[in-house]
C-alpha cells in the first residue's frame, strides 16, 4: 500500500508528460499537413523532375526508422546547416517531415479519387489550373482524406514516444523514470497506456466530428 | 574530424565552451546530463526534479562556484554523443571510468566512488557460477552499461549464456525476479543501496560471485573543457575531504 501512495505522488509528473506528447503530435501533424498538401499537389500536377524529387523524399522518410531520422537531423543535418536545435524542436521537425511523407500519399490518393471530368469542367467554365485545384479539387480531397488523417494522428501519437531518445520528456519517458524511482514496473506503464488510449479516443472523436460536419453527402467517400 | 589518438583534435582543444575561465560577472550555466534511471546516484523525485547522490555532489560544486545548473535527463545509450555535441556539458551519473571512454570522447574528473561488479542469482539457485554461465539461459544486464561489457567479455571467453539487455539496472533485476533471467550482472554501487531501500529483496536474491577488480566513477566532460574539469576536480577533492562527504554517502545509503 505504501508503494501505491508513493506512486500516486508521481501522477502529476506523468500527466504533465501528456502535454509534451500532445505538443509533439500537434506540431508534427501540423507541419506534416502543410508538407503533405504541397507535395501531393506536386506529385499529381507537377513536372517530372519535381515528382521524382518528392518520391525520393517520401521513399526516405517512409523507409527509415524514426530513431535514425532523429539522430540524423539532431547530430548531422542541423549542425551541418549551422542550426542549433533543441531536442524538442528537432523532434517536432522530424515528426513533421516524416508525417508529411505519409500525408502526401494520403492526399495523393484522395486527389486521385476525384473524377478528372471535374477538372475539365472547371477549365471549360474558364478557371485556370490553380483556381480549379484550389476551389474544386482540394476542398473535396481534404474532406475525403479526413478519416485517414485521423488514423495518422493516432499513429504519430504513439510514435512520439520514441523522441525520449533525445531527452524529450514525453509520457513514456516519465512512466519509465517513475517505474524506476518507485520500483514498481507495471503500473506506471499501464497508466501511460491509459492516457494514450484516452488521447487517441478524444483525438479521433474530434476528427470524426469534423468529418461529419464537413462531409459532402453523396460525394466519393474516402 | 577526430581520430582515435585525438591528434587532429589538437586544433580545437582550446576552443571549447568551458576551456578557459569565463569573463568576470558572466553567469556560468552548466547543463548536467544524467540517466534518471540510476538510483541512488541519479533519479527523478515526485516533483519531477533530479535527485540522487551525483545530483547532490554537482549541486555542492555549483554552489561553491556560483554556477547555475540545468538538469537534463538523457537516455544512457546516447548520452556520450549528447555530451560531444553540446546538448549537455557534463555527465554526473555513476559513470565508470574506462580506458575506452577516457581515451577519446570524454575526459573524466578524479574518481569519486568505487564499486565492484557482481553476478546475482535468486536465493533458491543452487547451481555454481560455471554452471550458470554455461546454462545457455538469459543473464540480464543494463544495455550500454559496464555490466553489459562484462557479459560480452564472458561470452568472448567462451561461456555459453544468452545476454538479455534491458533499459535499466532496475528492469534487469525485475527480469531476474520474474525468472526471465537466471542471473543478473550488476555492480555494488547499485545493488547495495537498492537492497537497503528494499530490504524484502534480501531474502529473494544472493550475490553468487564478484567479477574483476573494483572500478570507479568519475564526472565526464568534453576533452577541451579544461577549465571546467579543473574546477570540478578542485571542488571534488575539497568535498571528499570534508565531513559532508560521509553525510552524503549516508544520505543515499552508499556508506
Amino acid at each position: 500500500m505504501n508503494l501505491m501512495i508513493s506512486l500516486s505522488k508521481y501522477l502529476p509528473y506523468i500527466f504533465e508528460g501528456s502535454l509534451w506528447s500532445l505538443g509533439l503530435v500537434l506540431g508534427g501533424l501540423g507541419i506534416g499537413f502543410v508538407i503533405g498538401v504541397m507535395f501531393s499537389l506536386i506529385q499529381v500536377y507537377g513536372s517530372s523532375p519535381l515528382r521524382r524529387l518528392i518520391s525520393l523524399y517520401v521513399w526516405f522518410f517512409r523507409g527509415t526508422p524514426l530513431i535514425v531520422q532523429l539522430f540524423l537531423f539532431h547530430w548531422s543535418i542541423f549542425p551541418a546547416l549551422g542550426i542549433k536545435s533543441t531536442p524538442l524542436i528537432t523532434s517536432i521537425t522530424v515528426l513533421g517531415l516524416r508525417s508529411g511523407a505519409y500525408q502526401s500519399q494520403i492526399f495523393r490518393g484522395a486527389i486521385g479519387s476525384i473524377e478528372e471530368k471535374q477538372m475539365l469542367a472547371a477549365k471549360a467554365i474558364g478557371m485556370n489550373d490553380w483556381d480549379a485545384i484550389s476551389s474544386i479539387v482540394l476542398p473535396q480531397a481534404l474532406r475525403i482524406a479526413l478519416p485517414q488523417i485521423s488514423n495518422e494522428y493516432s499513429i504519430i501519437l504513439k510514435d512520439s514516444a520514441i523522441c525520449f531518445i533525445l531527452g524529450v520528456m514525453e509520457l513514456m519517458t516519465r512512466a519509465k523514470y517513475t517505474a524506476i524511482a518507485t520500483g514498481i514496473a507495471l503500473i506506471p506503464y499501464l497508466m501511460a497506456g491509459l492516457i494514450y488510449i484516452g488521447l487517441t479516443y478524444i483525438g479521433t472523436k474530434l476528427f470524426d466530428l469534423l468529418y461529419l460536419k464537413m462531409r459532402i453527402p453523396g460525394s466519393v467517400e474516402g | 574530424m577526430r581520430n582515435y589518438l585525438g591528434e587532429t583534435s589538437k586544433a580545437t582543444i582550446f576552443r571549447g565552451k568551458f576551456s578557459e575561465p569565463p569573463p568576470p560577472g558572466k553567469e556560468v550555466v552548466i547543463v548536467l546530463g544524467f540517466d534518471a534511471s540510476y538510483p541512488p546516484f541519479t533519479s527523478i523525485n515526485e516533483a519531477g526534479e533530479a535527485e540522487g547522490f551525483d545530483i547532490d555532489v554537482m549541486k555542492w560544486i555549483a554552489k561553491k562556484y556560483g554556477w547555475r545548473l540545468v538538469f537534463k535527463p538523457w537516455d544512457w545509450s546516447t548520452i556520450v554523443t549528447a555530451l560531444e555535441n553540446g546538448d549537455i556539458d557534463v555527465i554526473a551519473s555513476g559513470m565508470t571510468i574506462t580506458p575506452e571512454r577516457a581515451s577519446r570522447k570524454i575526459w573524466f574528473s578524479i574518481p569519486y566512488y568505487s564499486y565492484i561488479h557482481e553476478i546475482v542469482v535468486r536465493a533458491d539457485e543452487n547451481r555454481s557460477l560455471e554452471e550458470i554461465l554455461n546454462s545457455g539461459q538469459p543473464i540480464a544486464v543494463q544495455i550500454g552499461s559496464t555490466a553489459e561489457k562484462w557479459a560480452d567479455k564472458l561470452l568472448k571467453e567462451g561461456y555459453r549464456f544468452k545476454k538479455l539487455c534491458l533499459g535499466s539496472y532496475v528492469e534487469a533485476l525485475e527480469a531476474l525476479l520474474d525468472e526471465r533471467a537466471v542471473a543478473y550482472i550488476t555492480d555494488s554501487a547499485f545493488l547495495n543501496p537498492h537492497l537497503s531501500k528494499n530490504p524484502e529483496l534480501k531474502t529473494k536474491i544472493k550475490v553468487l560471485a564478484t567479477l574483476g577488480a573494483p572500478e570507479t566513477y568519475g564526472i565526464a566532460t568534453r576533452p577541451e573543457d579544461v577549465w571546467l574539469r579543473e574546477k570540478i576536480n578542485e571542488a571534488l577533492s575539497e568535498l571528499m575531504n570534508s565531513p559532508e562527504w560521509n553525510e552524503l554517502l549516508k544520505k543515499w545509503h552508499l556508506d
